[in-house]
């Protein structure tokens, strides 16, 4: 067979491999929250954050904050909430589970949307975070450890996750 | 407490304060009766009171509970509609542009009257979304700043292709991408890389920034296994120069921008490719334990040679490397070893017998490198780092016996010629403002080709 042969035949390959197909949105909110709480009913939490509370957010966390792609809500034991940040180009949704103690549970990746870069999908990246809470440092190279070729993937959805935390402390936390 | 058992509890506790507030007063037993009928009226009358309060409770409580339901309700749409709205700005959700440059100061050490300034790149990319699983992507670069006929600049495309996932773990690819080896080629944002400009082995030895036309099947695997295969366009010996009448270079900066390697200067680009020859490529990359990366790549294909002389055989370049980064916390290690080989090349150089710069038939070359974050505040970073480096571009050659690879006088301009390998220490920092700006600077020094030896300032971006 020619090498141009060869070439013709790579698009009946892909069709060929193309059965199982999925989309790129790994788990559906709902899929996520099953996993993440079983049957527990969770209850949408209202995140009406002030401007002091946006700015203080801000300021602990050190990246910008805008209320409106965080979502939350409230488990019998614990939160789980929704956000997406920016990954290389384009937007990573995620969603972590906090206990009740404000520890991270789990994150998990809902949906990724560029060709390159999903190793933040990986669920050894992913476990470093459990057990986290606020205060703790969260930063890539420190006591996150990035995967290389997806360096901007980890770093923003540790920012994230930082972020997050800070919003549960600030707006959240019970006092 | 059920609220109904509430009234015989509250009403029995008042007769009993009642009782001894009178008691205060007199003896209990003493109570006339106008004063017991008079205590029983008030009885009543309080415990009517209390019935009506207990009613407006009820509808409080009723109330507090519609208004907490329809808080949640709206919670949950205002939950709805941010999940349903549109999460980019801009001219549209779909569409992404991203950009990255580099502006480099260097100055040789030996040399200074051959110091440049040079915005080496400029890039836009813009990426479109057909749909959940089919993505575009696409880089447009200009090089040296200006970019015309009798200007030094270039005006490339460097990607241009379509992905569409397959499923979880593949996705095929078609189009100009880039090649899959090395640390570097994949990720050459000035952010993602110490030193004002590339090494020495991922851009001689592993052309960079290398991309070929084809199709490519891509993955990652659960266990943090990448790979990546495909077919794409090769080489085209054509495109080399045996006859420069001057070295190609004089510095490191003209040596890493003037494509003398063997790979940079036979890469086509997929710039009318020749497509009668195909080359396959694959490549494996280990990321399951975090901060830990390894993997290897292999490329191979014949190449097109030219028609004169005629009769020339098929020459086949084959390329392979390995490569692994290990970041533990502040620190990042890194190495890479690369290798190449052209086959056949005996009959092409003999029929340029003589000439200043055949064909090498191998080049390698590796380098290990550590870099480690000293200082973080508030987004800015200061990462110094040291690299050693071994290249060779001509490690061997099938050439007309005694003759020279690299001629022995004097080149036209009086000096010697330059030799195609070193061995290279670079000491510098990379100093970032944010993950997205880096200032750099180090310092390059050269022990075979010792004029080399430069300082240099960079500027880098990628957004």
């Amino acid at each position: 067979m020619t090498p141009s042969s060869r070439l013709l035949l790579l698009p009946f390959a892909a069709v060929a491999v193309c059965a199982p197909a999925h989309a790129m949105v790994y788990l559906s909110v709902e899929e996520a929250q099953k996993l993440m709480f079983g049957d527990q009913a969770l209850t949408p939490l209202p995140l009406s954050l002030s401007p002091q509370q946006v700015a203080a957010v801000e300021k602990d966390a050190g990246v910008k904050f805008f209320p409106g792609s965080l979502r939350a809500w409230k488990g019998a034991d614990g939160y789980f909430f929704v956000d997406a940040v920016i990954g290389k180009h384009d937007l990573i949704t995620y969603a972590v589970a906090l206990g009740q103690d404000g520890k991270v549970r789990q994150v998990e990746i809902l949906e990724y949307r560029e060709a390159y870069g999903g190793d933040v999908r990986n669920p050894r990246w992913r476990k470093q975070f459990t057990g986290k809470q606020h205060g703790d440092p969260l930063h890539l190279g420190e006591d996150i450890q990035g995967i290389s070729g997806a360096t901007l993937s980890c770093e923003h959805v540790t920012d994230g996750i930082r972020r997050l935390l800070s919003v549960y402390d600030i707006a959240i936390r019970p006092r | 407490m059920n609220p109904a058992m509430k009234t015989p509890f509250v009403r029995t506790a008042i007769a009993a304060v009642l009782l001894s507030a009178g008691g205060a007063h007199a003896d209990p037993a003493g109570i006339d009766a106008a004063t017991a009928q008079k205590m029983e009226q008030q009885i009543e009358r309080l415990s009517q009171e209390l019935e009506e309060m207990k009613t407006q409770l009820k509808q409080l409580k009723a109330q507090n509970e519609a208004l907490a339901t329809q808080q949640q309700q709206q919670a949950a749409q205002v939950q709805q509609a941010v999940a349903a709205a549109p999460q980019q700005g801009g001219i549209s959700p779909d569409l992404s542009l991203w950009g990255y440059g580099e502006v480099y100061y260097t100055h040789p050490q030996h040399d200074p009257a051959l110091s440049q300034a040079d915005l080496a790149r400029a890039v836009f990319g813009i990426g479109y979304h057909f749909d959940d699983r089919t993505v575009f992507n696409s880089e447009f670069e200009v090089e040296h700043a200006v970019s015309s006929a009798s200007d030094k600049g270039e005006f490339e495309v460097e990607q241009f292709y379509v992905d569409h996932q397959l499923a979880d773990w593949a996705a095929v690819k078609g189009g100009l991408f880039l090649m899959p080896f090395g640390l570097l080629n994949e990720h050459h944002e000035p952010t993602n890389f110490y030193g004002v400009q590339r090494n020495f082995v991922e851009t001689l030895i592993i052309p960079s920034t290398w991309r070929e036309g084809g199709f490519g099947f891509h993955g990652d695997t659960s266990i943090g296994i990448g790979w990546d295969v495909g077919l794409t366009t090769g080489l085209n010996l054509g495109n080399w120069n045996f006859t420069p009448e001057n070295p190609l270079y004089r510095t490191a900066l003209e040596l890493e921008d003037t494509n003398v390697a063997p790979m940079q200067a036979t890469h086509q680009e997929l710039q009318l490719a020749d497509a009668q020859h195909l080359s396959q490529y694959v490549s494996l990359n280990y990321k399951g334990v975090p901060g830990l990366l390894a993997g290897a790549a292999l490329f191979t294909g014949n190449t097109a040679v030219p028609n004169t002389p005629p009769g020339l055989p098929d020459e086949r370049v084959t390329l392979w490397e390995t490569h692994a980064r290990w970041t533990p916390g502040a620190a990042d290690l890194s190495a890479v070893y690369a290798r190449g080989t052209i086959s056949d090349t005996a009959a092409y150089n003999i029929a340029n017998a003589g000439t200043p710069n055949p064909i090498p038939s191998k080049f390698w070359g590796y380098y290990l490198q550590g870099a480690y974050t000293v200082w973080r505040h508030n987004g800015y970073r200061l990462a110094p780092f040291v690299r050693w480096e071994r290249y060779d571009m001509g490690a061997s050659y099938d050439i007309a016996a005694g003759t020279a690879p690299v001629p022995t006088g004097l080149a036209a301009d009086g000096k010697p010629w330059p030799q195609p390998y070193d061995r290279v220490w670079t000491y510098g920092a990379n100093f970032y403002l944010n993950p997205h700006v880096v200032l750099k600077a180090d310092y390059q020094s050269f022990q075979t080709n010792s004029d080399f030896t430069r300082f240099d300032l960079g500027l880098g971006l990628n957004f």
